[in-house]
């Protein structure tokens, strides 16, 4: 029979002692053997040994443990030593506008643009951008007011697009930063760079990195969960992909579990028929134990995530259906988030999941919302994509916060960039075009840590440059983390040589002004 | 030199004519005197001078330690003479070889001090420290003869003692020096501090200057410009020497932060020479420089308790108290951890934060004989996430015993409010919450008196304001 190449038992090693040859040979033999080869493999093994204590075990030690399964908890919530400090908020909801929302039309009110109708943008304002494929080629960069009016809202007076009746209601919870900024200037990039603080792919997650240092709070639901809003084949939907909720180097088990939009939202979560659930323990029970087994043999420690999965999975048979019946809401939930809340994979029945999410314990959860890529079609697309959001998020926020939930959870609103003062293609009364633009886009958070009624940060007269206070996406993940009781330069992880960190190796700081 | 030797040979002619005094005295008084004119030779001017003096300097620290060591050896090995007689010429070698040293470490500190310039109340009396060191070893040398003879011993003693009372004293200024003024008292307990080390800002302890400016300038600038060295002429450890300035002329300029040489100097790129503060120390954070330049747009004043365009969130206003030290129970806490169950939580990693009392996995489970075995823990839990839980009102009994009680969550409940009053002794509670139980506006109303209670949440209850839908028993938010 064929060895396998890994044995280490193997039958046809051979020593000179089983060779015929004479005896005296054998005798130099052994001789040899106990003193030139001891003290050389002596040598050597001194050697390798001194080395892998010297920086051997630090640097194997994490992978081993890095599955959460570190038996030497600490004194903090886990072995990391997290939260850093008292956090303000216990966990987040992260609204994601995937494809970047027109900050001109919705948040960054400029009066004085009106009179600038279809002039060209000064030349200045632009200095030596490089800009997208879509207008690079362009003859001239005419200037596209907002299309609809703003007004006032709140105690604040917070100048707010008429398109978001809903989250005009809320302005004096709100902090809205003016000033956010990216260093891409297309969609993956620039949606990697939000999420993962990196363009490339490969690193964990904002969600990822707070599973793995704060952990779970609830064992009967994932700790990060993605939800995914249905599209509308109205709108430019650019796609998401699931490395956006990726764990990147961390143990898998602190990926996003997302739930889908139609059907099920998990799917083979029913028991087969003529499984009951006796016979699924005990299934799962021989599996785990096959798995322990492969874990002692070859300690990968993706084993462990593994058989983490499977105990989740099980216990998810009946959170998740607790979870998805909103049989026994109350009228006054629907009242608040309107009928469309009714209908699974609609933002709104999204925004109700996550404030059922929140009540039940979830850390971390992110809702994607596509389809705000508008580039030549902004007075088409934008009322759209507005009516569609702007009443889950007021209702979300409303609904937390008399629930007595905003008092220890952190909500945040953006997408990967902002747009163009100028329009995309042709510009009209009717209808204009808007690009991609990283220089500033408007973000907004709110709960637990933050300052309510606030407006961080200013652009020039054409919303294109910073001119007080920018907020790079580093900081802006920095200040989330501040805000969950996080340290993000203390909070690192050993990858590649590096102590990789949300905020990746360049400089970030925690946004002083938007803090409670 | 020269002169000096000549005067001081003279003056040794003279006395050893005399023959009142031995020797040995005369010799020691020479080298004594010659010791402390060294000073005159090399005087601190605050210029700095030729490169290779600093560089001949800089080896002081280095050798500074071996007296100090020597030093410290001398009246072990003397003691230690008493009982072993071949000591005594150990003792007698270390002690010259001690003073040896000792002034070849004034030689280089003086060539330290007087090639960079530095001057200050702190280098002058490490200098004389050091001087006088000298005189003291060389006295112990003259008086250790007699000593020897079994004479004097009372004066020998007296003087090694003053030795290392000196030594103590020196040492202490050239450590000020290296690692600045505050390295002791920095981390020292704060009782201890209030003691020793009063603060330097008094006159308007809750200015912006004194809360956010001092501290950085403390931190970072003060080891070079303060009492130990003044650097540059410049001294940053008062408001006043603050806007007096340098030798270059004013560092702060009100209203003009572009004109404030102190901000062109921190703003530098880090690989500029002039880039402040000098020779690797820690840079100013970007929060730091804009608190400065938003102080310096606001008119430098020394008063101002906030400054337009700066908000600082103040965590230290509303610190809660700290509960106490929970480690002891941590072997208990872990294991509650790794099996199914309630569990507590730490806040975070300080233990002074608290425990939560978290129950979401088994929320339907948890009834009152449950919580009230939490008891032995209540001290230190300061969050009770009860929500959704079997607790009844039954448990608000046991719940008024957690007096570092800051939130409780009892939403979606059986709890009905009959015995809420009892809440009301919790002095920490700031936050309730009621939602979705059956307690009315009455079971509510003896809520009023809890002292710090900020947020009651009563949404989808029988006592719900009807106006909004989150209410306070004071304000919210």
């Amino acid at each position: 029979m064929k060895q396998h190449p890994l044995c280490s038992d193997c039958e046809d090693k051979i020593t000179p002692m089983d060779l015929p040859i004479p005896s005296g040979l054998k005798k130099e033999w052994s001789v040899c053997e106990s003193r030139r080869q001891f003290l050389g493999r002596f040598g050597k093994v001194l050697g390798w040994a001194s080395l892998a204590t010297l920086f051997g075990e630090a640097s194997f030690r994490h992978l081993a443990f890095a599955s959460g399964a570190n038996p030497q908890a600490g004194l903090g919530e886990n072995s990391l030593g997290l939260p850093h400090f008292a956090p303000k908020a216990k966990r987040a909801i992260y609204l994601f506008m995937s494809g970047a929302p027109p900050q001109v039309d919705l948040f960054d009110y400029k009066p004085n643009l009106a009179v600038q109708f279809d002039k060209d943008m000064p030349a200045s304002v632009r200095g030596n951008q490089q800009l997208t494929g879509m207008t690079a080629g362009q003859a001239r960069f005419p200037v596209a007011p907002a299309h609809w009016p703003f007004s006032q809202h709140g105690q604040t007076g917070t100048w707010i697009s008429d398109l978001l009746p809903y989250t005009a209601r809320m302005v004096d919870d709100l902090t809205f930063i003016k000033s956010t900024n990216t260093d891409a200037i297309n969609h993956e990039p620039a949606i990697m760079l939000m999420n993962t603080g990196n363009m490339s792919a490969g690193k964990p997650c904002l969600g990822a990195w707070l599973a793995y240092g704060l952990g779970s709070m609830n064992d009967n639901l994932p700790t990060f969960v993605v939800l995914q809003t249905k599209t509308n084949p109205k709108e430019n939907n650019q796609p998401v992909s699931s490395r956006l909720w990726s764990s990147g180097f961390l143990s898998s088990e602190f990926s996003g579990v997302g739930l889908r939009s139609v059907g099920d939202p998990v799917l083979y979560l029913q028991d087969p028929s003529g499984v009951d659930r006796e016979t699924r323990r005990k299934m799962l029970d021989a599996v785990e134990e096959i798995n322990r087994q492969t874990l002692a043999e070859v300690g990968d420690p993706e084993t462990n995530s593994r058989i983490a999965q499977y105990e989740m999975a099980f216990r998810m048979q009946s959170s998740v259906p607790e979870l998805t019946d909103l049989s026994k809401e109350p009228e006054s939930t629907w009242e608040l988030y309107g009928p469309e809340a009714k209908e699974p994979g609609t933002f709104a029945y999204n925004c109700l999941l996550v404030r059922r999410m929140a009540e039940r314990g979830v850390r971390f959860t992110q809702i994607y919302k596509r389809g705000w890529d508008v580039h030549d079609n902004v007075v088409g697309m934008l009322p759209v994509l507005c009516q569609e959001t702007d009443r889950g998020c007021y209702a979300l926020v409303t609904d937390l916060k008399r629930r007595g939930l905003l008092d220890d959870t952190l909500v945040i609103w953006a997408g990967e960039f902002g747009r163009t003062v100028y329009s995309q293609g042709g510009l009209s009364q009717e209808n204009y075009g808007r690009d991609h633009h990283p220089r500033c886009f408007t973000t907004w958070m709110t709960g637990a840590g933050v300052r309510p009624g606030n407006t961080y940060g200013e652009t020039d007269d054409y919303s294109y440059n910073v001119v007080k206070d920018p907020v790079h996406v580093r900081d802006f993940n920095a200040t989330i983390l501040h805000c969950l009781g996080i340290d993000h330069n203390k909070f690192t992880y050993e990858f590649q040589g590096l102590h990789q960190k949300l905020t990746s190796p360049v400089p970030a700081f925690v946004v002083q002004g938007i803090l409670a | 030199m020269s002169l000096a030797a000549k005067v001081a040979g003279a003056a040794g002619d003279a006395l050893r004519t005399a023959r009142l005094i031995p020797r040995v005295w005369i010799g020691a008084v020479c080298a004594g005197i010659s010791i402390a004119l060294l000073p005159l030779f090399f005087p601190l001017d605050g210029k700095p001078h030729a490169d290779w003096l600093q560089f001949v300097g800089r080896f002081h620290p280095l050798l500074v330690h071996l007296p100090i060591g020597l030093i410290v050896l001398l009246p072990l090995l003397e003691f230690a003479a008493t009982r072993r007689q071949s000591l005594r010429d150990a003792a007698g070698f270390v002690l010259q070889f001690a003073l040896v040293t000792c002034v070849a470490s004034i030689l280089f500190g003086l060539l330290l001090a007087y090639g960079s310039g530095e001057i200050g109340t702190t280098v002058t009396r490490h200098m004389r420290g050091g001087i006088v060191l000298a005189i003291e070893l060389l006295l112990c040398l003259a008086v250790r003869r007699s000593y020897l003879e079994g004479k004097q011993s009372r004066s020998y003693f007296i003087l090694v003692t003053a030795v290392l009372i000196t030594l103590a004293w020196t040492a202490h200024h050239g450590g000020s020096l290296t690692h600045g003024s505050n390295y002791l008292t920095r981390y020292m307990p704060p009782t201890l501090k209030r003691f020793l080390a009063p603060s330097a800002v008094s006159s308007h302890p809750n200015s912006f200057f004194a809360r956010h400016i001092y501290p950085v300038l403390d931190t970072k600038c003060v080891a070079c410009h303060g009492t130990n060295k003044e650097q540059g002429g410049l001294r940053l450890d008062s408001y006043e020497s603050l806007m007096a300035g340098g030798k270059d002329g004013i560092v702060i300029a009100p209203r003009n932060p572009d004109g404030s040489l102190l901000l062109q100097k921190v703003t530098l790129p880090p690989t500029d020479p002039h880039f402040m503060p000098a020779e690797g120390r820690t840079p100013l954070t970007r929060d730091e420089i804009a608190r400065i330049r938003a102080w310096v747009l606001a008119g430098a004043p020394p008063d101002l308790a906030s400054v337009p365009g700066i908000f600082i969130a103040e965590d230290h206003d509303e610190a809660p108290t700290p509960v106490g030290d929970y480690s002891a129970l941590m072997g208990e806490i872990r294991q509650m951890q790794q099996s199914q169950g309630a569990k507590l939580v730490p806040v975070s990693a300080n233990a002074s934060d608290g425990l939560i009392l978290r129950t979401t996995d088994v929320a339907g489970s948890f009834d009152d004989a449950q919580l009230a075995k939490f008891q032995r823990f209540a001290p230190f839990i300061v969050e009770a996430e009860l929500g959704r839980t079997a607790v009844t009102d039954a448990s608000i009994e046991t719940l008024s015993q957690f007096k570092n009680l800051r939130a409780l969550h009892l939403e979606g409940t059986a709890v009905n409010g009959r015995t809420l009053a009892k809440l009301s002794s919790l002095s920490q509670l700031t936050y309730l919450n009621l939602s979705r139980t059956r307690v009315t506006s009455d079971a509510v109303a003896p809520l009023k008196s809890t002292p710090n209670l900020r947020h009651l949440y009563l949404f989808n209850t029988a006592a719900e304001p009807t106006s909004t839908a989150d209410s306070g028993v004071r304000s919210t938010q």
